[in-house]
């Protein structure tokens, strides 16, 4: 807790033979994080010709995928499958080196593809088919306002046809100067549509050269006559039969794909996972550095891990190898990978500590803290014991549901778990129930306090809240500056801090005390002065104005506090107002209009409430940890440990090891 | 002028701007919403909740008239300032102040839905952006904050219930 | 005393309506269209994604990779799987961008993407007077972009110079081709002529526009025509031609002074007398392979203009840059990808393929 795992370094050395071995043992661990190896002497590993093809089979593979998925029978996709997602069963495969595996994808591949390409073919063949036959009949269409047979429209050996529209108002110069250029040997047979002119020009072979440019010039667009006997509406209807007789075929083509889904999609997935795994675990081989014989990896791992690896590297090189590990030296610190580490009841909330960027190595991981106030503020600003009931009873629901899964889900659905329980326990306090919906229906509810009536009192509260936990992160930020040696930051950066904001309280809780109020002056004068004196060290020409700017984004911060109030406010007001207007519509007594109504109407606004309620407690509460309190001590610099991990959703390889 | 003039002025004004400035807020960023929606339908959750940000303004507003309402007596019972009194025409002016607080700070919203819509191009690109984008968003939302703060004061110190 | 309260609160009122309808007006035009290219812009393809299609193979490979991207539109009525059609595709493609900006963006600014398509025109015609000239088959150096398509491709079916300049005939085209007609300027000046001619255009729109739309636009125009003249000049020094033979091809409006740059001997000097313009920096890290190879240059500055307007976009999220940033990298994507499908036609391996076709972007 409060620090990232505890990383070390590993290098091995050890024969080219048990390279693809060792690389899958560490892909399927994923414990360490494989990085550059730089050795002037040995040179770069590249990828072999089979991982190659790995990458070649992954892209055929996935694109089987996707067309199968696509023609998929849909599951239900209902909430039920939403909350409580089925788990996927693990094939198993036995690995016996790459070029065994890429044989059995070859060999599969070899069945499946052609089978699903054949359908694939069909399908788009068809599907263009039907394309060319709708744009011939929208063609016929427009051609059937000059109701010629559409064999006449076709250019024959002595003459030149050109059907095509253009512009209406260019149409007549066009005329002119055809007819011009070619002599009057043209007959044009026009109709006026919209705002174009649809027109047939009849020309003598010979003619046609004149006659081409000028038709380009005023831009006449050509149409192609599709193939076929008799008049434009004869056609159609012809057309329009072999239409419908292909949209059967797509049909029956479709259903032919389904079956083929239902056979082989399962099989499909497995195998694409088996390569784009094989693809990834050769994305690391450019890192390596190899000689004849042997080949040499680095990475970091958790310490925690070392004993388990370092017994899997043995046994798999039966002993073959050179292993060093050793703790990270003092210039690497920039580059070690940062693992969290926090007991099981704060690792969801990882999620949000990552979301802003994980610690330096040196520095103090902030989860457990914001563990705490992040559920605090979420409920203080939701504050409604039935509201944080709604949205425990949900988030419960999706933490049974996804945990073994631990996705994002999961831990979004955690953190709104601990979060409602606060919720509920503030809204305890302040005695709100669906807002006063219990006060108005006449029921007397125990209350420390009235959002409304104590405004007052929740703006001190808030601010007083604010104070405690800006003074926290100053004496984190402290401790840890302390840690690493820069006293000077320690000093002016935290402790003035930390002493300004003892002041503020001494002076607050002093009242009267003349004592009191002088210790509290004397504090808060310290704490100012490190305060300038940090300034002026640190930008020396533009203190005068960094002390006026940061003292009072200081003060803002501190404000922004206010927003607990504020959103707390929010919370009770939005389903105040919704109580009024039942409690206006409940009135109306005629044909039980005014429960019904009101029931409904309840029952939508107060979800409505919950709904808008908790995205504006998420949001405020995450920027408070995030802006103000962040802001105070972390920097969230680190590097996110990314190990070199192999997914398995539907697949399981065993090899020996 | 009457104190129902200043009461009911600073209703409207509360709910009426701020409620005003929500809409251009949502309407900006549900232009970008559509947009991203438009070529990835993925984009969806992502840009409703962003495009949702800029409403907050409007329940400032609402809220700062119900209770400019419940104080004066409109609601509930019958408005207390009748009587052409210093005394309530001090308090109605008051109230029509932490009206026109709130209302002008939840101007807010227009800029919130101008970074929202930034936000929203923004996660369509790279969907980690999203908790930042929403931070970013919420920035703009603390002078509506404050301004609902300031109001409230003004009305409990002021008024009172 | 409430004299004075009214006028401030009239003044307050005023100044805060004002700003938010600057607000408003500034900003809502873009939200939808910005936020619509964001999402296109994570559809562009990644480095991965080449390198896969660069292993296709054969061209019908490369044509299914394609199949999840927004080319598949495209692609889907293609008869054949040859280089030409696919080409034609990918062309068309590009010109699909163009015209989805000009139709989303506002109407402010949307012209401008339409003058920005004439520059294919511009291309296509000089090609095709080129081509006639040289008495070689004009269609294959038509380009499927541009408003004026039809019109070019009848010219590159027309039998003799007089009918092109019929199909012309009303055009702004008309006049310089009568000019090379009459034998007054020869081809290269036609060229220059007609791209003249286009970046006038697109300068007095820049220039016609308000605050921010101005900067970006003029920027972008200034640096295009940089580009062009940089690259004359160059090309010019590298053939030797004195000062007063490159300087009637220069398009004026460019934001550096090349003169000192005409003057110098040869190409090695001229680039040194570049180093000291603001494309110093730009060029610095590839000088050498400049000197060698003028190609490089091109890219180099084109990567330039893009990123320049990638800045610009960060400035401004909410501005023209988005769209124009966007455009330029769909080029240099069809770009590639046009390299890339000729390269397997004619059968090179993967390795090569990937080296030269990132030479092309």
């Amino acid at each position: 807790m409060f620090r990232p795992e505890e990383m070390v370094k590993i290098e091995v050395i050890t024969l080219n033979r048990y390279k693809d071995g060792l690389l899958t043992y560490l892909h399927e661990n994923g414990a360490v994080e494989v990085r550059e190896l730089n050795v002037k002497v040995a040179q770069r590993d590249s990828p072999n010709e089979y991982h190659r093809k790995a990458a070649s089979y992954s892209i055929t593979i996935s694109r089987l995928v996707d067309f199968l998925r696509a023609h998929k029978r849909k599951g239900k996709g209902s909430i039920k499958e939403f909350i409580f997602p089925p788990e996927r069963k693990k094939r198993k495969y036995k690995y016996e080196g790459i070029e065994k595996l890429i044989k059995d994808v070859e060999e599969f591949l070899s069945k499946v593809e052609p089978e699903v390409k054949a359908i694939e073919a069909k399908i788009t063949s068809l599907q263009t088919e039907i394309e060319r036959i709708k744009s011939d009949i929208s063609v016929l269409e427009l051609l059937s306002s000059l109701n010629i047979e559409v064999s006449y429209l076709r250019s024959t050996d002595m003459l030149e046809i050109v059907v095509g529209t253009v512009d209406r108002n260019r149409f007549k110069p066009l005329l002119e100067e055809v007819s011009k250029a070619t002599g009057g040997r043209v007959v044009v047979v026009s109709k006026e549509l919209k705002d174009r002119v649809l027109a047939v020009f009849v020309f003598l072979k010979g003619d046609y050269e004149k006659a081409n440019p000028i038709l380009a010039k005023y831009s006449l667009e050509r149409i192609e006559i599709p193939e076929g006997e008799g008049t434009p509406r004869e056609l159609i209807r012809e057309y329009e039969a072999k239409l419908k007789e292909r949209e059967k075929d797509l049909e029956d083509a479709r259903k032919d794909a389904e079956k083929l889904a239902e056979k082989y999609y399962e099989d499909v997935v497995f195998y694409k996972e088996l390569v784009e795994n094989e693809r990834d675990k050769s994305s690391v081989l450019p890192m390596l550095a190899r000689t004849n014989m042997t080949f040499a990896l680095t990475g970091w791992l958790p310490r925690a891990d070392v004993t388990k690896i370092l017994e899997g590297i043995k046994r798999l090189t039966g002993g073959k190898a050179y292993i060093n590990v050793r703790e990270p030296s003092e210039e690497e610190l920039e580059e070690i990978p940062i693992k969290l580490n926090n007991p099981g009841w704060a690792k969801p909330f990882e999620m949000l500590t990552e979301m802003y960027g994980v610690p330096r190595y040196d520095e103090i991981d902030p989860t457990p803290i914001i563990t705490f106030t992040y559920s605090f503020f979420f409920g203080f600003m939701l504050t409604d014991f039935m509201y944080g009931l709604i949205v425990g009873l949900v988030a419960a629901l999706l933490v049974k549901g996804h945990k073994k899964l631990n996705d994002g889900t999961y831990k979004f659905a955690y953190t709104l778990l601990i979060s409602s329980f606060f919720t509920m326990f503030m809204g305890a306090i302040f005695g709100s129930y669906f807002g006063n919906a219990l006060d108005l229906a006449g029921f007397h509810v125990p209350r420390v306090w009235d959002t409304f009536e104590n405004a007052l009192v929740v703006l001190q509260l808030a601010l007083a809240i604010g104070l405690a936990h800006l003074f926290t992160g100053y004496t984190i930020g402290f401790v840890v500056k302390l840690k690493n040696g820069d006293k000077k930051g320690a000093l002016f950066d935290q402790l003035s801090w930390m002493l300004i904001i003892l002041g503020i309280v001494v002076l607050a809780l002093a009242s009267g005390s003349q004592s009191a109020k002088l210790t509290g002056e004397v504090i808060f004068g310290i704490g100012l002065v490190l305060f300038a004196i940090g300034e002026v060290v640190n930008n020396k020409g533009l203190a005068a104005l960094l002390i006026i700017s940061d003292f009072f984004g200081f003060v803002g911060s501190w404000l922004s506090y206010a927003r607990l109030m504020a959103l707390a406010l929010a919370t009770s007001g939005i389903a105040m107002v919704v109580n009024i207007l039942v409690q206006m519509i409940w009135g109306i007594k005629f044909l039980y209009i005014g429960p019904i109504v009101g029931v409904i109407l309840f029952i939508g606004g107060q979800l409505f409430s919950v709904a808008i309620n908790s995205l504006g407690a998420f949001v405020h509460s995450l920027r408070l940890q995030y802006v103000e309190f962040f802001g105070t001590f972390y920097s969230g610099d680190g590097k996110p440990f990314e190990p070199f991990k192999a997914k398995r959703e539907v697949s399981e390889l065993e090899f020996e090891a | 002028m009457d104190p129902i003039v200043y009461v009911s002025l600073g209703a409207a004004l509360a709910a009426g701007l701020a409620g005003a400035a929500s809409a251009f807020g949502v309407g900006v960023a549900g232009a970008a919403a559509a947009g991203v929606v438009a070529e990835d339908e993925k984009n969806f959750k992502n840009a409703l909740i962003l495009e949702g940000l800029p409403m907050t303004q409007s329940i400032y507003g609402l809220i700062t008239l119900f209770l400019i309402l419940m104080v004066s007596g409109i609601l509930g019972g019958g408005f207390k300032f009748t009587a052409n009194t210093p005394d309530n025409i001090v308090k109605s002016a008051i109230l029509l102040g932490a009206g026109l607080t709130v209302g002008l700070t939840g101007l807010s919203a227009i800029p919130q839905g101008v970074i929202a819509s930034a936000g929203i191009g923004a996660v369509a690109k790279n969907p980690k952006t999203f908790t930042q984008g929403i931070i970013f968003a919420a920035m703009a939302e603390t002078m509506a904050i404050f301004g609902l703060v300031g109001a409230l004061i003004m009305i409990v110190t002021g008024v009172g219930f | 005393m409430s004299g004075i309260l009214d006028t401030t609160l009239a003044l307050v009122f005023t100044w805060v309506g004002y700003k938010t309808s600057m607000i408003i007006y500034k900003y809502t035009p873009y939200s939808y269209p910005n936020a619509r290219i964001k999402a296109m812009e994570a559809k562009l393809l990644i480095e991965q994604r080449f390198n896969e299609l660069a292993e296709s193979r054969t061209l019908q490979n490369f044509v299914v990779s394609l199949e999840d991207t927004p080319y598949r539109d495209y692609l889907a009525d293609l008869q054949s799987y040859d280089v030409e059609s696919i080409e034609r595709a990918l062309e068309k493609a590009l010109a699909g961008t163009y015209e989805l900006m000009a139709k989303i963006l506002p109407k402010r600014v949307n012209p401008f993407f339409r003058l920005l398509l004439e520059e294919w025109d511009v291309r296509n015609i000089t090609s095709v007077v080129k081509a006639k000239l040289a008495d070689e088959p004009a269609m294959d150096y038509v380009v499927e972009i541009g408003p004026m398509l039809q019109k070019v491709k009848a010219m590159a079916e027309a039998k003799s110079m007089e009918e092109i300049l019929v199909i012309l005939e009303g055009t702004p085209y008309e006049e310089p081709y009568q000019k090379l007609l009459l034998g007054e300027i020869d081809v290269r000046a036609f060229e220059t002529e007609l791209y003249k001619m286009h970046y006038g255009k697109l300068l007095d729109y820049a220039l016609s526009k308000k605050d921010e739309e101005r900067t970006i636009l003029e920027e972008f125009v200034r640096l295009r025509i940089d580009k062009l003249n940089i690259l004359t000049a160059l090309r010019g020094k590298a053939a030797r031609l004195s000062a007063e033979e490159i300087r009637p091809m220069l398009i004026p409006g460019g934001s550096v002074k090349l003169d000192p740059l005409l003057h110098v001997e040869d190409l090695s000097m001229a680039l040194a007398e570049l180093d000291s313009t603001k494309y110093g920096p730009v060029i610095r890290d590839v000088r050498e392979e400049v000197e060698k190879d003028l190609g490089v240059l091109e890219r180099v500055l084109e990567e330039h203009i893009i990123e320049r307007m990638n800045e610009l976009n960060r400035f401004y999220p909410l501005s023209v840059a988005t769209p124009l940033g966007y455009v330029l990298q769909k080029e240099r994507e069809v770009r590639k990808l046009r390299a890339i499908a000729k390269l397997i036609s004619d059968g090179l391996p993967p390795e090569r393929i990937k080296e030269l076709a990132g030479d092309v972007a």
